[in-house]
């Protein structure tokens, strides 16, 4: 007999099975034709995030265009039959709309782009529909009774912010009121957006959700009061906010300074925060004393004066374990090892990126890093060559676990190849005891492997590199036979000649799958 | 450093549970420290477990053993969107029982607000369901088909954007 679990005496523990399965499209289909007491807890679930795979058959759209109320359905079929498409919108089984948690603008575009093309739309009243039926769709979102957890406004999906869009989500505010992720972008793409409209959006919005885990924003380019005051807000309103990333990709705003002073109101709760486009001065006086701020991402950032940065640092304290520093605009090394003196001895995870820059002062940095940052487990360093300082580095930080070297080209192409051989060799020896990932796909190292492999002592778990050739196979498998640590090499382009090869020693794994970020852990 | 595992009873101090069924447990009182429920029955040094047979309770007991040093979920921890069907070597054996013992675990973590373990049973259970033809699943779970032919076309008409991914 079929416990009691399955047929209806416990739905809450039912829909804890079927939550497991809730990217498994084709499995909580299989469910939702079980039976009629499956099918009532599984399209629930398969219907809150139907956007997300890109490669879906648009038919959704039809779903959802069916429970449109009648007028909405009549305009609308009235439009397409002008575009001579006749399509019938039955009466659906569930109003599908009302399961919506997660709602990405792009991704619904792209669905109803190619619902259109199925339907073998012209070209000319293309935009027009598209356009039509999004906004169509959005109002029956919020009106279904949908609670969103997870939202991506893109406003470069809308052609306008209806007012009657605001009025409807005023009505219903339980359509937001459990947002946990927010991502606003795109503000600035439509210029021609009505900015009392977009401001009242954004106030809603502030209203509304109160309880977001991560924020997003993207920070137009162009400065109003009132839309960067309903930003303010939307910051202000939160009592739990614990992610916050913030960019602004037409370069450098002079605006990004009165949103950031705006997270002082998350100081308890703000544990990760990504900045893009800002002065390391204004970062480090914002997030000043922040109890539980363990991850600091800054990009793209401008100098700040070394004086001013020192005073903000040694007045307050930070509790940062992850810090990472991206930029290609020049990379200050003063500024970076004022804060690795300031919080190095609580750092576990460094990052490092200098795009198409190389970083000055390299000897300054590598002595504070070691000096000051004793802990590190994960390290991720752009150009910094093989130099004896480098190494000894390495060969200091007992407790590294993650090692990721990034493009080591222009270093590596001036030493002849003899001493780089034995650089090699000497750096394969310096690695410690304690690493168990080294990602090599981007470096000159790749050239070497055999040799690296063969001089290495450390316990290697996961190894990157960029290909895999005859000679590299073979020393992949003397190291495994060796050390007998080494479960995975992620690669590009997964050889199964190869995969067949080192059957037995190593898993050939495709690079993406197997590489780590610097929010990652080793599994 | 607080690791979340920290409860106020020592590694020396057990706790006698009794099953419904009459049978006696003697567990490291930690475990009871752990858990709400196994807590709340702790006034004194025994306690009574209705609703859970020796033969599970000694299961679900295992399993608190093995993971008594599992770092403690905080609340908003849980989040359905982000669950997925990944099981652990150790787990995976654990739960490799018949299907009416598995889903006795289930009750009981349940009925015990042992969540881990609720969860750890619910995925298994899910993993069951995986990759599976309605028919194949019906036979697996011993499930009627309570449809009509029509209703069934309709459901299969409706959600077919799912049926190849």
């Amino acid at each position: 007999m079929a416990s009691k679990m399955l047929m209806g005496d416990m739905p809450e523990l039912m829909e804890n099975i079927l939550n497991h399965l809730n990217k498994e499209f084709n499995s909580l289909y299989s469910c939702a034709l079980v039976s009629r007491h499956w099918c009532k807890i599984s399209i629930p679930i398969l219907w809150q995030d139907p956007f997300t795979f890109y490669h879906h058959k648009p038919l959704i759209i039809s779903q959802y265009l069916s429970s449109l109320g009648k007028d909405e359905k009549i305009g609308l079929q009235f439009m397409l039959k002008a575009c001579k498409i006749n399509t019938q919108f039955p009466k659906t089984i569930f109003d599908y709309a009302s399961f919506l948690k997660v709602l990405d603008l792009y991704f619904l575009k792209c669905k109803v782009e190619n619902w259109l093309s199925l339907q073998r739309c012209p070209k000319a009243p293309y935009n027009l529909l598209t356009f039509t039926i999004i906004k169509l769709l959005i109002k029956k979102f919020i009106e279904s009774g949908a609670t969103l957890q997870e939202l991506n406004l893109d406003f470069s999906v809308l052609d306008e912010i209806q007012p009657e869009i605001c009025y409807s989500l005023e009505q219903n505010m339980q359509f937001l009121s459990r947002l946990q992720d927010l991502s606003i972008n795109s503000i600035s793409s439509k210029s021609k957006f009505n900015i009392e409209s977009l401001a009242t959006l954004l106030k809603i919005l502030g209203k509304a959700t109160t309880k977001l885990n991560t924020l997003n924003i993207e920070v137009p380019h162009y400065y109003d009061p009132q839309l960067f005051h309903s930003l303010i807000c939307i910051i202000n309103s939160q009592k739990q906010l614990k992610q916050f990333y913030m960019s602004d990709t037409y370069g450098f705003s002079e605006n990004l300074h009165n949103i950031i002073s705006a997270l002082k109101s998350q100081k308890q709760s703000l544990q990760e925060c990504r900045i893009f486009g800002c002065k390391f001065t204004e970062v480090f006086k914002v997030l000043a004393n922040f109890e539980n701020l363990e991850t600091l991402c800054v990009g793209g950032c401008k100098s700040s004066n070394n004086k001013e940065l020192l005073k903000i640092l040694e007045k307050n304290f930070y509790k940062i374990n992850t810090f990472e520093v991206i930029t290609n605009m020049g990379f200050d090394t003063l500024n970076i090892v004022q804060c690795l003196k300031k919080f190095g001895s609580l750092l576990q995870r460094l990052k490092l990126e200098a795009i198409g820059d190389d970083i000055v002062e390299q000897s300054l940095l590598l002595e504070t890093i070691k000096s000051f940052c004793p802990n590190i487990t994960y390290l991720y360093i752009w150009d910094i060559g093989l130099s004896a300082q480098f190494q000894e580095l390495i060969g200091n930080l007992q407790k590294l676990q993650f090692l990721t070297l990034y493009d080591l080209d222009d270093e590596l192409d001036e030493i002849i190849e003899e001493d780089l051989r034995r650089q090699v060799i000497q750096f394969a020896g310096r690695l410690p005891s304690t690493l168990q990932y080294l990602d090599i796909n981007s470096s000159s190292l790749n050239s070497y492997i055999d040799i690296l492999l063969n001089h290495c002592n450390a316990p290697l778990k996961k190894l990157i590199i960029s290909h895999l050739d005859e000679k590299n196979a073979k020393a992949l498998i003397e190291f495994s036979i060796r050390k007998r640590t080494l479960n995975y090499v992620g690669v590009h382009n997964v050889n199964e000649n190869f995969k067949k090869e080192m059957e037995g020693y190593v898993t050939l794994v495709p690079y993406e799958n197997a590489v780590i970020s610097v929010t990652n852990k080793l599994e | 450093m607080d690791n979340g595992t920290s409860n106020s009873a020592s590694e020396n101090e057990t706790i006698t549970l009794k099953s419904c069924d009459g049978i006696e447990f003697h567990i490291d009182a930690r475990i009871a420290n752990r858990y709400t429920l196994l807590n709340n029955w702790n006034g004194g040094e025994s306690a009574c477990i209705p609703n859970v047979n020796g033969k599970v309770l000694e299961k679900v007991l295992e399993w608190c053993e093995h993971h008594i040093n599992d770092p403690q979920l905080n609340c908003g921890d849980d989040d359905s969107r982000r669950r997925n069907t990944i099981i652990e070597e150790w787990d995976e054996n654990f739960l490799s029982c018949d299907q009416d013992m598995l889903f006795e675990i289930i009750l009981a973590a349940n009925y015990l607000e042992i969540k881990p373990l609720l969860d750890l049973g619910c995925k298994t259970v899910a993993n069951m369901m995986k990759s599976k033809s309605p028919e194949e699943i019906r036979s697996a779970f011993n499930i009627d088909n309570d449809y009509t032919p029509e209703e069934e076309e309709q459901f299969r008409k409706e959600n077919e954007w799912a049926e190849d991914y």
